[in-house]
């Protein structure tokens, strides 16, 4: 694409080596504490906090074992992709669903409305809906449960999707929509067969952020549900938090488990998180 | 079925089932909310009217300008400092000044991935005094009790925690630049090379120019999330010492958990809400200046 | 269409699956079992607390197998927010963890946990009296306290200060002129942490404060008799603290510190002196060696100048306990009794004993103890006993006093803005005033 044109691999040396030096350290400074943390997750409390730079004398599991134990991590885990699985996907779908509503069809007064509404939602801190959420879903009998969480997860997570969504919809030209009417087709059915199809760059993007974004959420798993069967993995991971944790072993060893499956999850596809970036975030 | 209402009725299935959950969650307590910051309420009895009285409190709080001060460096800081540092590195890659892109890519945006309350208790700990920061600084400068103290001025608090959040949210608008930047026809940068065009007037001229949507989006999500900020903050220092890093979201937290102060705290909450529009639409004007000069 | 309502009804079907049926559970008898929810202040990571738990719940389980207990743990202060947050949804467990004064008073203060004075009839003097202070606006009793707990207490390192060559200061003269030759060597003086803001005056500060006026002026100040906080009494006691922290004797960093670093660096024996709680005396126990144990002493503060107040006291405060929700009737309040009293009363007060702790209940003391246990008995014994201020005056004005507190060490504000900021709003606001 902008090979040879655009590189300014014949410009000057002192270019060149400033981006490589800007480059360089900033990832240094990026990884750095990240594989600080890796590395120091393997030694223990003692080695620690006396040796802080060292690598590990040998690999010391106990920390991983006794955090994986304490914390509950196993069921955190499951718990974490039952939550960040089944909310992503019904918010990418209900706000795609939405984006089309809001595109496409002419009741621009209603839409509009609903959009702003929409948007207006990501101005609104948590912890303002967390009394009203909990007392209200104590009066449904759905506090303590995991459609409990899933939820507020999918109403949290609307207001950004709705605006992707809406975005990239609105760039879909008329004249295919209009080619599908004329063969016959349903709204709903160009919606299930044309609009998704062709929303898959976005639906990306969005299925990723959401997924993000419901991963490291805690404060509401938090305060919404008690019993340990249905917590989350930042729910497990904070009790070793609080500063209290004075084993920095195990401390080390949980945030280490707690972020490696993001991070795993990330590298396998980078390629098409970023696909997803250019196609989802223009406002045209 | 008549066109007309299968029209109607398939609006009303595309939009009315997000409409009904995120009505009933967020809607319903916000308003919940902005009634209650009228009142008198400690969780217990009914609330008692108050009119505009914690509002006005809230203005003549030094604690609260205080963080209010702190919340408008973070904007500050995503504006002036993550939004060109991410624009810095997108265009170091985009223009192929250095080899092995794709990892310097991936490293980069690593720190989105991670839960900010990881990150948080992680440069927490970097910070210590046994941390990796302090025994680093006691080796290069032979001071070996020396110790991060930052955090104790006033007004230099926030200074770390800026640090922290840059490093962490840099990487995203440096993925959303990227991903723009190769959005723009090579050919008009071909038609301006060959026409002379120098580095600075094709970075001037146009790639700016096209980019100005993207960078309307950027400036609006880097007011609404850095008003909100609570979880990295509140996980790395609770906001102190001595309240010295508190911002406004941690401040309504404070009011309303601790203090069983209700009503103050969702006077806070409004708050924030009516600052971020405010930000927002002063932005929005600005933008939309620069749209007309540019086309 | 049809896709899509296949689609919709999927999702919905796996959500159902997936999400539903995990409901608490409510109290229900059945054959002869009564259960009942609780919930407790613990932090799972923390091994001396589980491993205390680990041998409490069983005993009692053994000794009461018809009743069953489903606790939920959460850590400090998040566990204050749940309770809170339930209590405003008047969704309370059956058992609760609570704190005799204000730490709780919220929950305690608003008519939904129940009086456990009719249980308690008949067993008062079994108990240290300081644990049978009332707890309600009418006398009431909402917990029944575990332990009576020492807040103030400084951990010596003998072998250090004989290392050092110096002894136990008996005067704060004294003391400071230790620091120079503390420093020179390398070590901390006193090591204490104060990142949460409670640690200072919940640990230092209130025992400053009886030392620097008398037990009289303390308690007029407390109630706004003749006497406030923004008299000189109290200035002087926060001059102790700021002195201090002027002449650098506290840890590097305390008011960035979590609380439990000091204790750490008291452990390595890199502090000479350790200011913290009664309760560290667990800690200590797990984690020194035996021989660690023999030489560190337990002492209260030195004399301050000008002191009217009684040499070598402490302030204290009647422990946590449990206590129960006034929804509770019949068996199900009995079975919770049985809880209760077999956490605080005799039962598993000498489980508590073996495990270091002392309890309300009066116990002979057991003859093999850790050695540390054994010195906290003797101090318990000797020291004179004063309130804690975060005990007697109300949480929101802790708010106010604890950054102040912190300001005033960074040097941005003098002990009379201190004194004065923290009078001006329990003036205005605290319920003891009123």
């Amino acid at each position: 694409m902008s090979k040879d044109i655009t590189s300014l691999k014949k410009q000057n040396l002192t270019w060149r080596i400033f981006a490589y030096t800007v480059m360089v350290f900033y990832t240094f400074l990026t990884v750095g504490p990240l594989f600080w943390l890796t590395y120091s997750a393997f030694k223990p409390h003692i080695d620690i906090v006396k040796t802080v730079f060292a690598f590990p004398k040998s690999f010391y599991v106990e920390n991983f074992k006794q955090a994986y134990k304490l914390g509950n991590l196993g069921i955190y885990f499951i718990n974490s992709v039952i939550y960040a699985g089944v909310a992503t996907t019904i918010t990418v779908f209900l706000a795609l669903m939405c984006g089309y509503g809001f595109a496409k069809f002419e009741y621009k007064r209603l839409s509009n409305f609903f959009y702003y509404f929409f948007i207006m939602g990501l101005l609104i801190t948590v912890h303002s809906l967390l009394i009203p959420l909990f007392v209200l879903e104590l009066k449904l009998g759905i506090d303590d449960t995991r459609i409990g969480v899933i939820i507020p997860y999918i109403a949290l997570g609307l207001p950004f999707m709705v605006y992707l969504a809406k975005t990239f919809v609105e760039g879909i030209p008329e004249s295919m929509i209009e080619a599908g009417r004329i063969d016959g087709a349903s709204y709903l059915n160009i919606f299930w067969h044309m609009i998704v199809p062709v929303s898959l760059p976005v639906v990306t993007t969005m299925l990723i952020f959401s997924f993000l974004g419901n991963w490291n959420e805690f404060v509401l798993v938090l305060t919404l549900t008690s019993d340990a069967a249905i917590r989350s993995l930042p729910v497990g991971i904070n009790s070793f938090a609080g500063g209290r944790s004075r084993d920095f072993g195990m401390q080390m060893a949980a945030l280490v488990m707690g972020t490696m499956p993001m991070i795993i999850f990330y590298i396998f596809f980078h390629k098409q998180i970023k696909a997803g970036f250019a196609a989802g975030s223009v406002k045209e | 079925m008549t066109e007309r209402s299968l029209k109607k009725a398939s609006y009303a299935v595309l939009v009315v089932p997000a409409v009904l959950i995120y009505a009933s969650i967020i809607i319903i307590p916000i308003i919940y909310t902005s009634v209650l910051s009228f009142t008198e309420w400690t969780g217990y009895g009914i609330p008692k009217f108050v009119g505009l009285t914690h509002y006005l409190n809230m203005i003549k709080d030094p604690r609260f300008l205080h963080g209010l001060r702190n919340n408008l460096l973070v904007v500050g800081i995503s504006i002036f400092g993550q939004i060109p540092l991410g624009f810095v590195l997108a265009y170091i890659l985009y223009r192929k000044l250095v080899k092995a892109a794709d990892f310097f890519e991936t490293m980069i945006f690593l720190p989105i991935t991670i839960s900010s309350v990881v990150v948080a208790i992680l440069f927490r700990q970097i910070f210590s005094q046994q941390g990796l920061f302090t025994q680093l600084v006691r080796i290069v400068r032979d001071e070996p009790r020396f110790v991060f103290s930052m955090f104790e001025d006033k007004y230099l608090a926030i200074i770390p925690i800026l640090f922290v959040i840059l490093w962490m949210y840099t990487g995203t608008y440096m993925i959303i630049f990227i991903a723009n930047l190769q959005r723009i026809s090579p050919s008009v940068i071909e038609a301006a090379v060959i026409d002379g065009a120098k580095e600075g007037q094709i970075l001037f001229r146009i790639i700016i120019p096209s980019m100005l949507g993207v960078l309307f989006t950027t400036f609006v999500f880097a007011i609404s999330g850095s008003l909100r900020s609570f979880d990295l903050i509140f996980a790395m220092t609770g906001g102190g010492p001595a309240n010295y890093t508190e911002v406004i979201a941690i401040y309504m937290y404070q009011t309303t958990f601790k203090y069983y102060n209700y009503g103050f705290g969702s006077a806070v909450s409004m708050a924030i809400v009516a600052l971020s529009v405010g930000l927002i639409s002063v932005v929005q004007r600005i933008f939309g200046r620069f749209e007309k000069k540019y086309s | 269409m049809k896709k899509a309502i296949t689609f919709l009804a999927i999702i919905c079907m796996t959500t159902a699956i997936f999400a539903g049926g995990q409901q608490g559970e409510t109290a229900a008898a059945d054959d002869g079992v009564i259960n009942l929810t609780g919930m407790h202040q613990m932090n799972v990571t923390d091994e001396t607390a589980i491993k205390n738990w680990d041998i409490h719940y069983p005993v009692f389980q053994a000794e009461n197998p018809n009743i069953n207990i489903e606790w939920e743990y959460i850590a400090d202060e998040p566990y204050h927010d749940k309770l809170q947050a339930m209590s405003v949804a008047d969704q309370l467990p059956d058992l609760m963890f609570l704190w005799p004064a204000k730490r709780t008073g919220m929950v305690t203060g608003s008519g939904r946990i129940k009086d456990l004075r009719p249980w308690i009839k008949g067993h008062e003097d079994e108990f240290a009296a300081m644990a049978m202070a009332p707890q309600g606006v009418n006398g009431e009793m909402y917990e029944l306290p575990e332990q009576v707990t020492v807040c103030h207490v400084v951990y010596t390192n003998d072998r250090l200060l004989d290392e050092l060559g110096l002894s136990y200061p008996k005067t704060m003269e004294e003391l400071l002129a230790q620091q120079p030759v503390i420093e020179a060597a390398g070590y901390i003086a006193l090591a204490m942490d104060n990142g949460d803001g409670w640690e200072m005056q919940s640990c230092f500060l209130s025992t400053l404060t009886e030392r620097a006026g008398g037990m009289d002026w303390f308690n007029k100040a407390i109630v706004g008799d003749g006497a406030g906080f923004a008299d000189q009494e109290f200035v002087d006691a926060l001059g102790v603290i700021k002195t201090l922290a002027d002449a650098n004797m506290f840890s590097p960093g305390i008011n960035q510190a979590g609380y439990g670093e000091a204790l750490d660096a008291f452990v390595r024996e890199e502090a000479v002196y350790l200011i913290d709680g009664g309760w560290r005396t667990q800690n200590l126990a797990t984690e020194l060696t035996e021989e660690q144990m023999g030489y560190v002493s337990l002492n209260s503060f030195p004399d301050i100048p000008g002191q009217k107040g009684q040499s070598g006291s402490t302030d204290a405060v009647a422990g946590t306990g449990f206590g129960m929700n006034v929804k509770l009737e019949g068996a199900e309040a009995d079975a919770a009794w049985e809880w209760i009293w077999y956490w605080a009363g005799p039962v598993g007060s000498k489980v508590k004993q073996q495990l270091g702790w002392i309890p309300s209940y009066k116990l002979p003391a057991p003859e093999s103890l850790p050695t540390i246990m054994m010195k906290l008995v003797d101090f318990l014994g000797k020291a004179p006993m004063t309130p804690v201020i975060d005990a007697v005056m109300d949480g929101e004005g802790m708010g106010v006093l604890h950054p102040a507190i912190q300001e005033m060490m960074l040097g941005a504000k003098t002990a009379q803005q201190v004194a004065d900021e923290y009078e001006a709003w329990v003036a205005a606001n605290d319920t003891s005033r009123k």
